[in-house]
């Protein structure tokens, strides 16, 4: 009797001595299985040391039906599904992890979000961890949220994706939607949906709440801090995941978030754009793929930048240290030197800070200056990642990428919100 | 009262918690349980979930209907963990070999590979929304005058936050219990007495306590299963006391049977005994859809190697370590003390700096006790400040001859007291001042003995505190 045929099923197996009964499940360990015991534990044999196997009972998945409530009161959303632990359920029958994908699975396990608005639509244009995510999916999640905004019944669109990337895509769409006139919301959650304390409870009635609001553009909404109280809506390119684990992972930064929202309310705290109907978005999802981002280190030998010369690249985001300064003419290694040739071969250059807080200034010191004469474009306030997205985006236009003046009035001009001119924290 | 068991058809089985004296069991944080104010209050709701089959359980619905809100006391000794903000940390070590101590006891067959489990608890006492459990052992037993009793299984698992404040909408909990490593033992439902209930808890807490366990009040809970034939099983919750059980048995007996005598059934949940032995409704008993695996951690794999080292370095049964203390000389009384007051690895620990059982005793012992009486302040405040380490110190001292062992009760006086330890240790005649005094009191006292006779009296009030030369010479001074 094959072990993985009967996955499933509650069969009872001999192990020398002992003899045990349960339903067999794979284990996450190689050439293991697991036997789901009477009491609910799973305990784990090596495959090899089974000296008989019998079925005793075949089990049949149970699908249960849930009944989706639609009324005609409510506002009507859309749902964009692109994977993440919100949207990934084990299956403890199969030992696997299932994405929730379809309205019904979704009832079940948020019934609070029908609760506020008909959730019209789901679409899934991929399901994956938000680390193996990059500009391609950025592209497909715009033009899918694009088309959803455009049509009329749907007020808002809510994005789940997973949160170690959620930043890149927030600030992605924020550049790659033209013209919006509606709220697109994007969350998450930092603690799974099988448990009921998940995040994603709190996450998904406030984002909710969000998506048929008066706002509009791109927003990321999840806990303000560990309590479950309220979350906060945040620029989609004033955000970042400042911690690995905790609920309120997403923190804005150099900016003030735009709301608080409860459960049942929305508290403003800062100017945004408001809700405007009459607006059609226009995708504009352009990308240069040949672009990076370098954290300087010290010590850090600048040969580097000739790797990505050498590999054909278009533009650099260099995390440069404090104010916007890596080694210069004082330092054992400086990066003077080939920061100019680079640049007169034509890569773009942009600076952006590892103090993640605060706004850049080259002229305070003399290590300032003379990186700027060698043609950095110092990116004010604006956040490592949304630096890379943004020059990915300028760069994808042929026509901007053509001219050194245009891609830097570009790179420096407020466009989503990324750049702020008063920091008050 | 005269129950026939038998023909009632009466089945009972135990469920043990035990905690451990280790760190917490997916974290670093200390198993310290504190009375002070918490450092902030976290708020959270938690949610009924469907289960695997896709429905929610009763016990969950139970709670979760309710939504209530919950608040968690978060102190200096908790961590995000605790908070349910990151995920646990591999199990501890040292926790999962005293429970296979205690398997070994148990005579249980221990697995080789088992996972650790989600056991959804909706009444928010975990702030994860479910308890970690893992099954390490099955198939046990112990020997009882009323036959062998079976041991189900033996569970290691985190124990829940403990609630301070209830009301209709809210609880409170305090985060200092969530996490410390508990021992589960279940027995079959072997049980055919309330007389045999109560020897088969009292030898299992007698193999508890052989192993590294926290002592006192809370730290072991008490659940039972029972039925008689025809009814449905009844979990009874919370026995602090061995004997309050047998009341109990009896009285839940006679309950189930008052069901069935009117062509009733009574209803399958747990219940919470009271300290007159009856018992009230708590919830419904929770359904088996409430596992699922804890997919935060690795497989859980007990090999040979650490068995075998369980083993060899297994615990002593209380007689065995009787046995060696008288060795080392301590009567009974001051043994009694020491295995009572949970001190026996301290005493170990020390009898290995020094080598003097009688000093150690008294340390762990008798010196607090006499200091607290004398200061005023509480035995838990005095052992909060002659800490494990500090006593070290102090002995060290002695073995190393900076006092004298008749000075160690006068320099834990002088710590208690918040002298730093540096300075408690040097001693200068000044001490002896106060001395000096009192023996001036007894030789004016009672004119005209001999050296010898002062001497007596002196060293029947003062020994321990001078020696016999200091005090001849103490006397000499005021008969001159």
């Amino acid at each position: 009797m094959e072990i993985e045929e009967n996955y499933g099923n509650y069969i009872e197996v001999e192990m020398g001595k002992e003899i045990y009964e349960g339903i067999i499940l794979p284990s996450p360990e190689a050439g293991t299985f697991l036997l789901k015991l009477d009491n609910g534990y799973n305990i784990g044999f090596n495959k090899k040391d089974v000296l008989k196997m019998k079925l005793i009972k075949k089990i049949e998945e149970k699908k249960k039906e849930f009944e989706v409530k639609i009324s005609k009161d409510k506002p009507n959303v859309a749902l964009v599904i692109l994977g993440g632990t919100i949207a990934a359920r084990l299956n403890p029958g199969k030992g696997g992890v299932d994405f929730v994908e379809n309205p019904k699975d979704l009832f079940r396990f948020y019934p609070e979000l029908f609760e506020i608005a008909n959730v019209k639509k789901v679409e899934v244009p991929f399901m994956k961890g938000s680390e193996n995510m990059d500009y391609k999916d950025w592209k497909k999640t715009a033009k899918v949220i694009c088309e959803l905004v455009n049509e009329k019944e749907i007020s808002g669109v809510i994005v789940l994706q997973g949160t170690d990337t959620l930043h890149y895509t927030s600030s992605a769409l924020s550049f790659f939607l033209n013209n919006l006139g509606k709220p697109v919301v994007l969350t998450y959650s930092q603690r799974s949906i099988d448990r009921g304390s998940s995040d994603a409870t709190l996450n998904l009635i406030c984002s909710a709440r969000a998506a048929i609001s008066n706002f509009s553009g791109v927003l990321v909404v999840g806990h303000a801090n560990t309590n479950d109280e309220f979350c906060l809506g945040i620029s989609g390119t004033k955000v970042r995941k400042m911690h690995s684990s905790r609920r309120d992972a997403f923190k804005p930064v150099n900016a003030e978030p735009f709301m608080k929202i409860y459960s049942d309310r929305i508290e403003r705290i800062s100017e945004h754009s408001l809700r405007n109907e009459k607006k059609k978005c226009a995708l504009d999802n352009k990308f240069e793929e040949k672009i990076a981002l370098l954290k300087f280190y010290p010590g850090q030998n600048p040969a580097i930048l000739d790797y990505y010369s050498k590999e054909g690249y278009k533009g650099i985001v260099i995390e440069m240290l404090g104010l916007g300064h890596v080694a210069t003419s004082g330092g054992r290694l400086s990066w003077i030197k080939k920061l100019k040739e680079v640049q007169q071969k034509g890569i773009f250059i942009c600076a952006a800070s590892q103090t993640i807080y605060g706004r850049l200034n080259p002229l305070v010191y003399v290590t300032g200056r003379e990186l700027l004469e060698t043609g950095v474009i110092y990116l004010e306030d604006m956040l490592a990642e949304v630096a890379y997205v943004k020059l990915g985006w300028v760069l994808g236009h042929k026509e901007w990428a053509k001219s050194r003046e245009t891609v830097k009035e570009k790179m420096l001009e407020n466009i989503a919100g990324e750049i702020n001119k008063r920091l008050v924290e | 009262m005269g129950i026939d068991y038998k023909k009632l058809g009466f089945k009972a089985g135990l469920e043990i918690h035990q905690q451990l004296d280790t760190h917490k069991l997916f974290c670093g944080c200390p198993s310290i349980l504190r009375t002070d104010e918490p450092a902030y209050f976290v708020k959270r709701k938690i949610h009924a979930v469907a289960g695997e089959s896709g429905e929610v359980d009763d016990a969950a619905k139970f709670h979760g209907e309710r939504d209530k809100e919950y608040s968690y006391q978060v102190y200096d000794t908790t961590c995000l963990v605790e908070l349910d903000e990151e995920p646990p940390h591999e199990l501890n070590k040292e926790a999962l070999r005293i429970a296979l101590e205690i398997c070994v006891f148990l005579n249980c067959k221990i697995f080789s590979l088992s996972q650790i489990m989600r056991k959804t608890v909706v009444d928010g006492s975990n702030t994860s929304g479910f308890q970690r459990t893992v099954l390490i052992a099955r198939d046990g037993y112990i020997e009882t005058s009323e036959g062998k009793v079976g041991i189900d299984s033996v569970y290691l698992e985190e124990d829940s936050a403990r609630p301070v404040e209830r009301n209709e909408k809210s609880v409170v909990y305090r985060l200092d219990r969530l996490g410390i490593p508990l021992v589960e033992i279940s027995t079959n439902p072997d049980l055919k007495s309330a007389s045999q209930v109560k020897e088969a808890a009292l030898k299992i807490g007698e193999i508890l306590r052989s192993a590294k366990v926290r002592r006192g009040i809370g730290t072991i809970r008490q659940d039972m299963n029972i039925s008689i034939k025809g009814s449905s099983r009844v979990e009874i919750k919370g026995f602090q006391d061995p004997k309050i059980m047998e009341k109990c048995v009896e009285t839940e007996v006679f309950r189930q049977k008052s069901f069935l005598d009117k062509g009733e059934k009574n209803p399958k949940e747990v219940r919470n005994c009271m300290p007159d032995g009856t018992t009230e409704f708590l919830r419904p008993i929770p359904g088996p859809a409430r596992m699922y695996p804890e997919t935060d951690l690795p497989l859980l794999h007990i090999s040979k190697d650490i068995v075998n080292d369980a083993k060899k370095n297994l615990p002593k049964l209380k007689g065995e370590i009787e046995e060696e203390l008288k060795k080392h000389g301590l009567d009974e009384e001051n043994i009694k003390l020491i295995l009572k007051g949970n001190k026996l690895d301290e005493y170990r620990e020390f009898y290995e700096i020094s080598g003097n059982p009688k000093l150690i005793s008294k340390l762990l012992i008798l010196f607090p006790k006499e200091i607290a009486k004398k200061s005023g302040k509480s035995l838990d405040e005095i052992r909060g400040i002659l800490t494990r380490d500090v006593l070290v110190f102090v002995l060290e001292a002695v073995y190393k001859e900076k006092i004298q062992e008749k000075d160690v009760k006068h320099v834990l006086e002088k710590i208690v007291s918040g002298s730093p330890l540096i300075d408690a240790i040097k001693l200068d005649k000044k001490d002896l001042v106060g001395v000096e005094e009192e023996i001036m009191k007894i030789v004016k006292g009672k004119p005209g003995l001999s050296p010898n006779a002062y001497m007596g009296l002196v060293m029947k009030e003062f020994r321990g505190q001078i020696n016999g030369e200091e005090a001849i010479e103490i006397i000499k001074k005021f008969l001159k």
